[in-house]
């Protein structure tokens, strides 16, 4: 480990857990917990992040990333391109391919254009086309800003997402979320910074989600996002076993936190203090994470805006509702997946299944977060690690037709936190296949959602084997700014 | 005062003087290069693309060439010297490093320090890593000891310092049997050194420990961890690779105590080696320890590329110390390695014959048989042989019961038998307008609105004790199309997927019920992803599902789902059933259908058999002895089913089955992934950007220059490659090796970045003794064993690790070495650890991969159900975790911290988190330790005090003091005052892991004994390498 990491590592955990700053003592933070104060504001005092941030007023305070893995098709749900009618089973000009790549899955197959398997609609003041799957997006159409022209250079799912997420195609960087985590902390001390749910699905899916999408690569692992799994333990190891009650488990502790402090006072290395306070972090995270699964205090009328779905604990809806939960006691960077957006085939059951997944849900977490004031403070980034090509894949003309990995662009959306509202940003070509104007790349929606938390990314490395490494990476990127409000 | 001491005086200020004139020199390497490093090389060293100004600081000649008139660095001159008017300029415009390069400005100490370097000459040298090491001399009196000491001591002296005592005999026992074994001593081992008053008895204790057959295994995790190694590819489908024979190569390697030079050579080039052993092909399996990516649209070369990269870069940082990776895309800013020199190296192994595939296909492969697996088949059999006859037993007394269950079911259906039962329906709703009407007999009828696409949502309560599955009936109408079964054009049906839950009255949230099995009593056969199969209902994907179509549609059809587990219900609480009509072009919802229920179990509901019970209420006879054998034999298994204690036993020999069955396929030839040449070299191009397909110039095999040159012909394949990095020659090998070396009795090296031993890396802390060790290991002919034995018999290594508060503020990270090391044990020996302390430690060596406990569901979530993880059974379960199974995208679990085998790492993870308390405090493999401890010291001792002892003596190598004791008792009085008065709550935490064969403790006793020792294996000493 070297020098820059110790100092900062001693740091974080002397700050973090001798009060961390404006004077909030652990005592005083477990006193508010064992007398039973669980509102959300209780848990909060000032996030604890490194000293030189931000580097300029933050527009957002929190995040909310709502990761859609396996690459929705823009071409059915944001990038209307109703002339592409005329173009229906005729091969895409080379003009447009222009050599690009395909993954071997199509690369043996002609590439025969599939115009949109939907009706676009029209939607708010902003004139905003989404597809007709995404019936609950258009009632927020105007709170959104569409980025039509993101690009990535990755055609493969584990590389693309890995670069989605950390910057770079291969794992061991450290995810945009543990980044946020590192530089900026959170509000809550008995919750982790950075908190990741998946939806829970039957079908078992081609794209694993591995942790290092929200992994901390090399920076120290307190900074990885910590996933928050709808089972029996929210968090591996959590759950006492059955047969020691609190009480017991309390005497255990008391016990260890006493030899231990004789152990202290014995060798005088100052990490047996900081194991004590650990174990009494995990004690008392025993009590604040199961409480997070329990959604029972939440009245009617969530549910009735999430949606039927977000009454099952684990599906992506009931995860929306817990990110505002989690927003609203001060977690940094909320993260969900919602896996199997990789409609290979029968494109107009296939996709519309995850629109249905997650269509209500997302739009309502956009008019939540409004209602309670919270948007503006919020940044809700909606998006997959890459989009669908236009020719089809399979026959073009049978409803088995779906559509391969797209790079050269696909649609994210962005909402609040310091953005503009009901905007799009750059477009496609005719065929929505290459940008045709405003390229925005993966490390610059990076470098702008760091400038949205009032972070320059240029300025916020972290040194590794001797570099010097940012989120953003070596080739340069731009903050987007015309989508900032 | 007289003249003598006078002079004596004046003697002594001129050797302080002059010491301080020397240790005043700047030095180049220490002192300058650093900062030009850091500061400059980004735009003015040896990545000649981003480079301003056409300037290179790196080189003396350029630096102090003259340029137009002005020269940057005039040696002795720093007046007029350019580089320090602009490292001082006031001008923003001029100063250097310029501010928006976000490179940290100089300090003023630092723009002197060059100042004073420039006056001084401008010496240059090389970086000190790149020279070649050297012993330094000692005097007469650091003759006589051990180098490290002596040098230890030179730095202490001059910081006015000294070394620490030397440590406890207990500690120091305990110290080294976890760096050489990486397990804890027994208390009889302890005993033992303590009371050996033999002056060579700490040598003794090394020999001891380095001849022990952990010793491999110990360093064998080492060597793991910057392998990679993993017993999984890692990527999409993850799938199984079988290399585990060559971790075996690496113990049976380390206890051979093989020299690095020969260990380098095999894993390099053991297949290019004069007729090749077996053993020595396997060794390359380090080469191929990466992850490989078959994901279905990738295309295989640019995986094959990555391959080559790993592999270079992993020889980089293992090896070289050097960050190669950087050179990939261009030549490196800091260190004299290029592109060029970076794919020179890439070249040697760019003719693997290998294609980029993954999975089966990873070729080439080694067909080897593992001697190792016959134990692993027994110890597997063994354990089946043990559990068949508590199966049998509890099979024996479950019949016997089964004979009043009969007697009492005949009677029973005397009145007749309904299997299936209707539920009251609350609500019957659809998603998209279709109306639903039901009749009395509980069928329902669509009409009005046909949708395209449609769910039906059933809301129903049941007066049943229990559902263990649901039948579905689809009926023909005449209002259907053709009167067939749906409203549809082709009045076919088509049912993607059915769901289960259960809402409780008043609450917002809903509960999934899992189904396990679909059957229908027609389908059609579908290929692929298509529509047909009843089981597709289960999969929640809309693109298969289940239709009759091709079957009389004229006719009522039939499906029976059945739950995973029986569902019993509170009269709170109301089942919701969803149908789910979603296929593609839809248009096929089902028309009438009805929706029944039943409590019966097994294949009762697997099954469109009459019933057992049903086919028992149609026999009329009301004598057992005169039943048909067949259905008798329906009726014992359906009672069994429905046995919880013989389900036990019987999952418990189940669970042992399938783990034989796994193991022996370990038996016979292994494909084992390993390096082998293609007859056609493949040729070598300079990747642009290191884009795989983006062809810059050719290049050949050779090694670069800067760490030591060697010609052409020499550097021809692999062979040669390995060779050159463990030459006598090379400045940079033994030097990262034995930091290693040191990484594993310090904790820390003595370069503290051990993968970056360039210019941005750390400056060892010592640089004599990682040159004299580095000697020391290339004239003993590379035995690692030699190097490590001369660190262990250091007074440095052997201080005590206490601390002063004085010392801690003037030394906090232990750079000087004034005490010994204290850190926390990786996590996989404090597993370890707790097995040993246990008595439960497996010993056995080498085999297939073991499956550690770990919290349930892990695996499956990642893979949303495709991988389960089965705990080992038996004895497997108490391996040593250097055999736990290694999923590469799912490490064991139990190793919060540890290294995460995608790429090599070789810098030590030690957090300090919630996460390791809370691991430690509920890891299923903790506890059970504790179990047994707690039953030992029951078992071996009498008294409260003795037993606490004997548990602090196994787990922290010592007696508690008085203190200590007391606070153990008092938990223990507490505990066990809740046990006594919470019997059930004992006999819940005696039940983890394995149960034991037989116990005849009290278990409110066991359960209180077993909290302590759950305590005493958390305690930071415990976990701490002191």
């Amino acid at each position: 480990m070297n020098n820059q990491l110790k100092q900062r590592a001693f740091e974080v955990s002397r700050r973090y857990f001798l009060g961390r700053g404006a004077g909030v003592s652990l005592g005083a933070m477990a006193l508010g917990l064992l007398e039973g104060t669980r509102r959300a504001e209780a848990e909060k005092s000032p996030a604890i992040g490194l000293p030189e941030l931000p580097h300029k007023p933050p527009r957002a305070k929190n995040v909310i990333f709502l990761t859609q893995s396996g690459g929705p098709s823009q071409i059915e749900l944001f990038d209307d391109k109703p002339g592409l009618m005329k173009w229906a089973g005729k091969e895409l000009p080379e003009s447009v391919r222009g050599g690009q790549r395909l993954t071997t899955m199509t690369a043996n197959q002609k590439q025969l254009i599939m115009p949109s398997r939907t009706k676009f609609k029209r939607y708010g003041e902003s004139g905003a086309t989404l597809g007709e799957w995404l019936p609950y997006h258009g009632e927020v159409a105007d709170e959104l800003c569409f980025i039509k022209s993101m690009v990535t250079d990755q055609i493969n799912h584990a590389p693309a997402m890995t670069k989605y997420l950390t910057g770079h195609q291969l794992p061991g960087r450290p995810s945009i979320g543990a980044w946020s985590s590192y530089g900026l902390g959170s509000e809550n001390r008995n919750l982790p910074d950075y908190l990741v749910l998946i939806s829970k699905m039957k079908r078992p899916s081609d794209q694993p989600l591995y942790d290092h999408y929200w992994g901390s690569g090399f920076l120290p692992s307190r900074y990885q996002g910590v996933k928050l799994r709808n089972a029996k333990e929210p968090v591996l190891y959590l759950r006492d076993p059955d047969g020691l009650p609190r009480n017991v488990r309390r005497g255990m502790l008391n016990g260890i936190a006493e030899l231990n402090q004789m152990r202290l006072e014995q060798t005088g290395d100052p990490e047996i203090e900081t194991r004590i306070r650990q174990y009494e972090m995990a004690w008392r995270m025993q009590s604040s994470i199961p409480e997070l699964n329990d959604l029972s205090d939440e009245p009617e009328s969530t549910f009735e805006l999430y949606g039927p779905d977000s009454r099952r604990p684990g599906s992506y809806a009931a995860n929306c509702v817990q990110a505002r939960r989690l927003i609203e006691r001060g977690v940094r960077f909320v993260q969900l997946f919602h896996p199997d957006w990789d409609h290979h085939s029968r494109l107009s059951s296939w996709c519309v299944a995850r629109c249905r997944d997650t269509d209500q849900a997302s739009a309502a977490l956009v008019k939540d977060l409004k209602q309670r004031g919270l948007l503006d403070e919020t940044l809700v980034i909606w998006g997959g690690e890459f989009g669908r090509g236009v020719a089809g894949q399979g026959k073009w003309d049978s409803p088995e037709g779906g559509r391969d990995h797209h790079p050269r662009c696909f649609t994210t959306w962005l909402a609040g936190g310091g953005v503009k509202s009901g905007m799009t940003y750059g477009a496609t070509d005719e065929f929505s296949y290459n940008v045709a104007e405003n390229p925005v790349n993966v490390r610059d929606l990076h470098a702008t959602v760091l400038h949205l938390l009032g972070i320059d990314h240029e300025r916020f490395t972290f040194r590794h084997q001797g570099l010097d490494f940012k989120l953003t990476g070596v080739e340069p990127s731009n903050i987007i700014k015309e989508i900032l409000a | 005062m007289s003249c003598l001491s006078k002079l004596v005086m004046l003697v002594v200020v001129l050797l302080i003087y002059s010491k301080i004139c020397a240790a005043d020199e700047v030095n180049f390497s220490r002192d300058i290069l650093p900062l030009l490093s850091d500061r400059c090389f980004h735009c003015h060293g040896p990545e000649p693309t981003h480079r301003e100004a056409d300037l290179r600081l790196d080189l003396r000649e350029a630096a102090t060439a003259d340029r137009d008139g002005t020269t940057v660095i005039v040696p002795g001159k720093p007046e007029a010297s350019e580089f320090l008017a602009r490292i001082t300029s006031s001008d923003a415009d001029l100063l250097m490093p310029p501010p928006d390069s976000h490179r940290k400005p100089l300090t003023k100490k630092q723009t002197e320090l060059i100042r004073k370097w420039i006056a001084e000459g401008a010496k240059w040298g090389q970086h000190w890593s790149f020279e070649k090491p050297v012993k330094v001399t000692l005097n007469d009196q650091e003759q006589n000891q051990n180098p490290i000491d002596a040098l230890v001591q030179r730095r202490l002296a001059e910081e006015g310092l000294s070394l620490s005592p030397v440590t406890t005999k207990q500690t120091l026992i305990r110290r080294l049997s976890f760096d050489l074994t990486g397990l804890p001593p027994t208390p009889q081992e302890v005993e033992a050194f303590v009371n050996d008053e033999s002056p060579d008895a700490d040598a003794k204790l090394v020999d001891r420990l380095l001849k022990s057959k952990h010793y491999g295994e110990r360093m064998a995790m080492w060597w793991l961890d910057l392998a990679r190694y993993s017993d999984t590819d890692g990527f999409q489908q993850d799938a199984t690779r079988t290399n585990w024979p060559w971790r075996d190569w690496v113990i049976q390697s380390f206890n051979k105590n093989q020299a690095f030079d020969q260990f380098t050579i095999e894993q390099f080039a053991g297949d290019l080696l004069p007729n090749a052993t077996p053993e020595q092909k396997l060794a390359t399996c380090f080469h191929r320890n990466h992850m490989t990516n078959g994901e279905g649209g990738r295309d295989p070369e640019e995986s094959r590329i990555d391959y080559v990269i790993d592999r270079v870069n992993t020889t980089g940082t293992v090896w070289l110390g050097l960050t190669l990776g950087c050179c990939q895309c261009h030549s490196h800013k800091f260190d004299p390695i290029s592109q060029t020199d970076y794919y020179s190296l890439f070249a040697f192994f760019n003719s693997v014959d290998e294609d980029g595939k993954a999975g089966g296909a990873a070729k080439p492969y080694l067909k080897y048989p593992s001697p190792l697996v016959e134990r692993a088949i027994q110890e597997a059999q063994q354990v089946v042989d043990e559990r068949r006859p508590f199966e049998a037993k509890a099979r024996k007394q479950a019949e016997q019961e089964f004979e009043p269950w009969l007697a009492e079911q005949m009677r029973f259906v005397e009145q007749g038998f309904t299997a299936w039962h209707l539920p009251q329906t609350r609500s019957l709703k659809s998603v998209e307008g279709t109306i639903l009407t039901q009749e009395t007999d509980g069928t329902v009828q669509a009409s009005g609105p046909n949708p395209r696409q449609e769910d039906y949502r059933l809301t129903a309560a049941t007066n049943l004790s229990r559902v263990t599955g649901i039948r579905l009936e689809v009926f023909p109408h005449a209002s259907h199309t053709a009167g067939k079964l749906s409203r549809g054009a082709s009045g076919e049906l088509i049912l993607t997927d059915v769901k289960l839950q259960v809402r409780r009255q008043g609450s917002s949230q809903l509960r999934d019920i899992e189904f396990a099995t679909a059957v229908a009593d027609v389908e059609k056969t579908a290929k692929g992803r298509n529509y047909g199969k009843i089981k597709d209902t289960l999969d929640d994907d809309p693109r298969n599902g289940w239709t009759t179509e091709g079957h009389d549609p004229k006719q009522k059809h039939i499906a029976v789902f059945a739950l995973a587990e029986p569902l019993v219900l509170d009269d709170q609480e109301e089942l919701i059933f969803v149908m789910l009509h979603r296929s593609t072009e839809g248009d096929a919802n089902i028309g009438r259908f009805r929706v029944m229920l039943t409590d019966q179990p097994g294949q009762a509901v697997r099954s469109l058999e009459p019933m057992p019970l049903e086919a028992l209420a149609a026999v009329k006879t009301t004598e057992v002895s005169q039943l048909d054998p067949n259905l008798r034999v329906r009726l014992l298994e359906q009672f069994l089913v429905d046995h919880g204690v013989y389900q036990r036993k019987k999952t418990e020999l189940d669970r042992a089955n399938t783990q034989l069955a796994q193991v022996k396929k370990a038996a016979g030839e292994l494909n084992v992934m390993v390096l082998d040449e293609r007859k056609e070299p493949r040729k070598t191009f300079v990747l642009e950007r290191g884009v795989w397909d983006k062809h810059g110039a050719e290049v050949s095999r050779s090694v670069p220059e800067a760490v030591f040159p060697l010609p052409k012909e020499k550097t021809k394949d692999r062979l040669d490659l390995a060779h050159w990095l463990v030459s006598d020659q090379n400045p940079l090998t033994a030097r990262v090796v034995v930091n290693h070396l040191w990484q594993i009795c310090f904790g820390e090296g003595l370069v503290r970045t051990p993968g970056d031993f360039g210019l941005q890396g750390e400056p060892p802390t010592h640089p004599e003794v990682v040159d004299c060790l580095a000697v020391e290991l290339m004239e003993h002919n590379w035995d690692l064993q030699h190097v490590l034995r001369l660190i262990v018999s250091s007074r440095t290594y052997q201080q005590r690790s206490e601390v002063s508060k004085e010392l801690l503020i003037r030394d906090p990270e232990n750079r000087l070495l004034a005490r010994g090391p204290r850190f926390r044990l990786p996590s996989w020996m404090i597993r370890d650890a707790a097995l040993q302390a246990s008595g439960l430690l497996n010993p056995a060596l080498g085999g297939p991969p073991v499956m550690p406990y770990q919290p349930p569901g892990v695996w499956a979530e990642m893979f949303m159900g495709r991988f389960r993880y089965e705990p080992s059974q038996g004895a497997a379960q108490y391996r040593r975790s250097l055999y736990a199974f290694w999923r590469r995208s799912s490490a064991p679990a139990f190793l919060f911290d540890s290294a995460q085998r995608r790429v090599c790492e070789v810098e030590p993870r030690r957090t300090n988190t919630p996460l390791q308390a809370l691991t430690l405090l509920n890891d299923v493999s903790i506890l059970e330790a504790s179990r047994e401890l707690a039953r030992t010291a029951i078992q071996q001792e009498t008294t409260v005090p003795e037993r606490l002892n004997l548990i602090a003596r196994r787990i922290l190598s010592r007696s508690l003091d008085a203190r200590e004791r007391a606070v153990l008792e008092r938990e223990f009085q507490m505990s066990l005052a809740h046990y006594q008065s919470h019997p059930e709550d004992a006999l819940s935490l005696l039940d983890v892991g394995q149960p034991p064969n037989k116990s005849n403790v009290a278990p409110d006793e066991l359960a209180a004994y077993m909290v302590i020792a759950s305590m005493v294996l958390n305690l930071d000493e415990a976990i701490t390498h002191e």
